[in-house]
C-alpha cells in the first residue's frame, strides 16, 4: 500500500465549533431574507382581492411566506450571534479549505452575460462557442483555441439536434438559412 | 390479485422496443451523469425536462425513472475512485470503499456496490409493488384539509433535517415557496409578484429554478474554490469478489435493503440517514470491528443497498400520495404536471397503464443496470478524468440550453443566472438546496388544498386540524422530528468516530 492517497491536506481546525464574534460574511445572506420576507409582505397588500372570494383570498399564503423569511432570516441571525457558523457544502471539485476566488465567478458571470447579449443577434452557435470557450478558459484550460474548438462543436452539435431532431427552436445568427442549423 | 394482471399489463407495455430504448437511454444517461462529478440526478432531470414537449407521458417517465435509479448507482463510482463523495448519500461508502480501491480491491467494492444496488433495488421495487397501491386506495379518502396536513409534515421534516441547521433549512423552503408564489393565483386568476413582467404571468419556469440553482450554482461554487492538482483517481485493480467478498456481501445487501425502503417511505431525512444507519448495523454486527474504516466490504455492501432501495422507498409518497421528500421527486412530479397528469391517489385509478408500466419498467431498468454496470466499470471511469474546465463549461452551456429552449426567451437566461448567483450563494454558507426546490413544486399544491379546505368548510380553520388523518400527521411531525434528530445525532457521532478510526489508521500507515 502506497503513501495515503487520501486527505492530501491535514484537516484545519473544525469550523463547527462556536466562535465568539460575528462572521461578518454570513451576514448579508440572513439580512437579505429578512429584506425579501418584508417586501413579500408589503407587496402582497397590493395584491387585488376579486369580491367573490370564500374562505382566504390570494394574500393569505404571501403574507405566510413573508412571515417566513422574516422568522428564518432572524433565526439565522440569533445563530450567527451564537456562533454557529454555516457549514459550506462539500463536493468532489470543490476544496472548502481556500477562500473564495471572486474574480473567476465574476468572471463565470460574465461569460453568462455575453451569451445573453449575443444569442439573440448572433444565434446560438456563437454565442455558446462563446460561453463554452469563455468558461473553460476562466477554469484554467489552455490555449485559449482548445476550448474554443470544443465549444464550437458542441455548439453546432446541440444546434442541429435541437432544432432538427427534437424540433425546438435557438436562433442560427448568421447561419439562418443554412442546411440543418434552423 | 387484480394488481398482479396490471403489472403484467405493464410488463407487456416496458418491453416495447421503443419505451426499452428509452429505458436504457434513461439508465445509461442516469450512471454517466452519477459518475460525472457536479450533476445530480435531480439536474439531470430537470435539464431533461424540455424534452417532455416533444415526448409522450410514458416515454418520458419510463426514461426519468432510468436516470433516478441510474444516478444513485453511479454515486458510488466516485465514492470508491475518487474518495470525494459527490452527494451525501454516499458519503459513508467512500470509507471503506475508497480504502478497499487503495489496497486494490476496487473492483471488488464496485461489483459489490452494483450487485448490492440491483439486489435492493429489485426487493424494494417489489416492495413498491405491494404498498403503493394499498396506499392509494387509502388516500382516495383523504380530504383537502388532510392533503394541507401531510404538506406541512413534507415542509418541516425535508426542511428541518437536511443542511447544516434547522435555521437554514427552513429559510431555503422559503425561499423555494416564494418563488413558487410568482405568477398567476390559480383561484382568482390575480397576478402576485409578476412585476408587470409579462414573462413572470405563468409563473418562474421550474426548468429555470432548477437547473439555475443546481447547474449553474454548483459551476460558480466549483469555481470559487476550485481543488487544484491532479484528480486524485484511484484504479480500479484487477481481483473481482471472492467467494469469501460474497459471503460477507449478501446478508448486509439485505439488512441495508431492509433499513433503506422503510427510511425511503417517510420524510426523514432521506437516504443520507439510511446508509449512515446501515453503516453503523454492519459494523455493530460484524465479527471483524477493526476492519471497518480500512476496507471492510459490508461497510460497501450495506450502504449502497440501503441507498437504492431508499430511493425505491421515495416513490412511494411520490406516486400515491404527489408527496416529494427529496429534490429528485419534487422535478419528477413537475414532469407530470407538465403532461397535466396529477400525482396522487388518483393516478393509480385515472392513469393506472402509466403507472404500471413506469414500475414495470423499474424492474427492467435495475436489470439493465447489473447488466451494464458490471463489464462497463472501467468506462464509466474514464468519465471521471474529463478536465475539470471542460466538464463545467459544459454543465453551463447545457444548462443554458435546457432554460432557453423552454420558452427561447433572453429573460430567463438572465433569471438562470440570478438564481445561479442564489444557488452558489446558498452552497457557500451552508443552506440545503433541496428544500427550496420542494418548497417550489409544493408550495403551490399547498395553498390551493388549503384555500379548498377552508372554502369547504366555511372559513373555519378548526377543520383543519380536527380530521382524525391531520390529527395523526400532525401528532407524527413531533414523532418524526424527533426520531430525525436521534438518527442526525447516531449520523453525526458515528463520522466522528469513523474520522478518528480513520486518522489512527492513516497515522498507523505512515509509522
Amino acid at each position: 500500500m502506497n503513501a495515503p492517497a487520501s486527505s492530501p491536506d491535514p484537516p484545519a481546525a473544525p469550523d463547527t465549533g462556536r466562535v465568539r464574534g460575528w462572521p461578518w460574511a454570513e451576514v448579508p445572506f440572513p439580512l437579505a431574507l429578512v429584506a425579501l420576507g418584508l417586501f413579500t409582505v408589503i407587496e402582497a397588500t397590493q395584491i387585488t382581492v376579486p369580491g367573490s372570494t370564500n374562505g382566504i383570498g390570494p394574500r393569505a399564503f404571501p403574507y405566510a411566506i413573508g412571515a417566513l423569511l422574516v422568522v428564518t432570516g432572524v433565526a439565522v441571525l440569533v445563530g450567527l450571534a451564537r456562533g454557529q457558523r454555516g457549514e459550506a457544502e462539500t463536493g468532489e471539485d470543490v476544496d472548502v479549505e481556500v477562500g473564495t476566488d471572486w474574480l473567476r465567478v465574476a468572471m463565470l458571470v460574465g461569460c453568462l452575460l455575453a451569451l445573453v447579449v449575443l444569442i439573440e443577434p448572433l444565434g446560438w452557435p456563437i454565442a455558446a462557442t462563446v460561453l463554452f470557450g469563455g468558461a473553460a478558459w476562466t477554469l484554467g484550460a489552455r490555449p485559449l483555441w482548445r476550448p474554443l474548438l470544443v465549444g464550437a462543436l458542441i455548439a453546432v452539435v446541440t444546434q442541429i439536434v435541437f432544432t432538427q431532431a427534437l424540433g425546438a427552436y435557438l436562433p442560427a445568427g448568421p447561419f439562418e438559412g443554412v442546411a440543418f442549423f434552423g | 390479485m387484480g394488481d398482479i394482471g396490471l403489472l403484467l399489463d405493464g410488463f407487456a407495455t416496458a418491453m416495447q422496443p421503443e419505451y426499452l430504448l428509452y429505458a436504457l437511454i434513461g439508465v445509461i444517461l442516469g450512471t454517466a451523469v452519477g459518475v460525472l462529478p457536479g450533476i445530480g440526478p435531480a439536474m439531470t432531470v430537470a435539464l431533461l425536462l424540455p424534452l417532455t414537449y416533444s415526448l409522450e407521458p410514458t416515454a418520458s417517465l419510463i426514461m426519468f425513472a432510468g436516470i433516478y435509479y441510474g444516478g444513485m448507482y453511479g454515486g458510488s463510482t466516485t465514492s470508491i475512485l475518487l474518495n470525494t463523495p459527490g452527494e451525501a448519500a454516499s458519503v459513508i461508502t467512500t470509507v471503506d470503499g475508497n480504502a478497499m480501491a487503495r489496497a486494490g480491491r476496487g473492483a471488488a467494492a464496485l461489483a459489490t456496490a452494483a450487485i448490492g444496488s440491483f439486489v435492493a433495488g429489485t426487493i424494494a421495487t417489489v416492495a413498491l409493488t405491494l404498498v403503493a397501491p394499498t396506499v392509494a386506495k387509502l388516500a382516495v379518502q383523504l380530504g383537502p384539509q388532510d392533503y394541507v396536513a401531510l404538506m406541512v409534515v413534507a415542509f418541516l421534516t425535508v426542511a428541518a433535517l437536511l443542511g447544516s441547521s434547522p435555521a437554514r433549512g427552513l429559510a431555503s423552503l422559503a425561499i423555494g415557496l416564494f418563488l413558487g408564489l410568482v405568477g398567476t393565483d390559480t383561484l382568482t386568476g390575480q397576478q402576485r409578484f409578476t412585476f408587470g413582467v409579462p414573462a413572470l404571468a405563468d409563473g418562474i419556469d421550474v426548468v429555470v429554478v432548477a437547473v439555475g440553482v443546481f447547474a449553474v450554482g454548483e459551476a460558480l461554487y466549483v469555481a470559487s474554490r476550485m481543488r487544484r492538482g491532479p484528480i486524485p483517481l484511484t484504479p480500479v485493480g484487477r481481483a473481482g469478489m471472492t467467494r469469501e467478498d460474497w459471503s460477507r456481501s449478501w446478508r448486509p445487501w439485505l439488512r441495508g435493503t431492509a433499513i433503506g425502503f422503510p427510511i425511503g417511505t417517510i420524510p426523514a431525512g432521506g437516504a443520507e440517514v439510511a446508509t449512515f444507519l446501515s453503516y453503523s448495523a454492519e459494523r455493530r454486527l460484524s465479527k471483524r470491528k477493526e476492519q471497518f474504516g480500512k476496507g471492510a466490504i459490508e461497510g460497501v455492501a450495506g450502504p449502497e443497498a440501503a441507498n437504492n432501495a431508499a430511493a425505491a422507498g421515495v416513490l412511494v409518497p411520490l406516486l400515491t400520495l404527489g408527496l416529494p421528500t427529496s429534490a429528485t421527486a419534487a422535478i419528477i412530479i413537475a414532469a407530470f404536471q407538465s403532461y397535466g397528469i396529477r400525482p396522487g391517489p388518483l393516478l393509480f385509478q385515472n392513469e393506472s397503464a402509466l403507472v404500471w408500466a413506469l414500475i414495470a419498467s423499474l424492474y427492467v431498468g435495475n436489470v439493465m443496470l447489473l447488466v451494464l454496470n458490471l463489464p462497463l466499470a472501467r468506462v464509466w471511469v474514464k468519465l471521471l478524468q474529463i478536465p475539470r474546465p471542460y466538464l463545467y463549461a459544459g454543465i453551463l452551456t447545457f444548462a443554458v440550453l435546457g432554460s432557453y429552449s423552454v420558452n427561447a426567451l433572453a429573460v430567463d437566461l438572465l433569471l438562470l443566472l440570478a438564481l445561479g448567483v442564489l444557488g452558489w450563494l446558498m452552497r457557500r454558507y451552508g443552506y440545503p438546496i433541496a428544500p427550496a426546490i420542494v418548497g417550489l413544486i409544493l408550495g403551490p399544491l399547498a395553498e390551493e388544498q388549503l384555500r379548498r379546505a377552508l372554502a369547504i368548510n366555511q372559513g373555519d380553520p378548526v377543520a383543519l386540524v380536527s380530521s382524525p388523518f391531520a390529527i395523526v400527521a400532525y401528532s407524527s411531525i413531533v414523532v418524526l422530528l424527533g426520531v430525525g434528530v436521534y438518527l442526525k445525532r447516531r449520523e453525526a457521532r458515528a463520522s466522528a468516530e469513523l474520522a478518528a478510526a480513520q486518522d489512527r489508521h492513516l497515522v498507523g500507515e505512515q509509522r
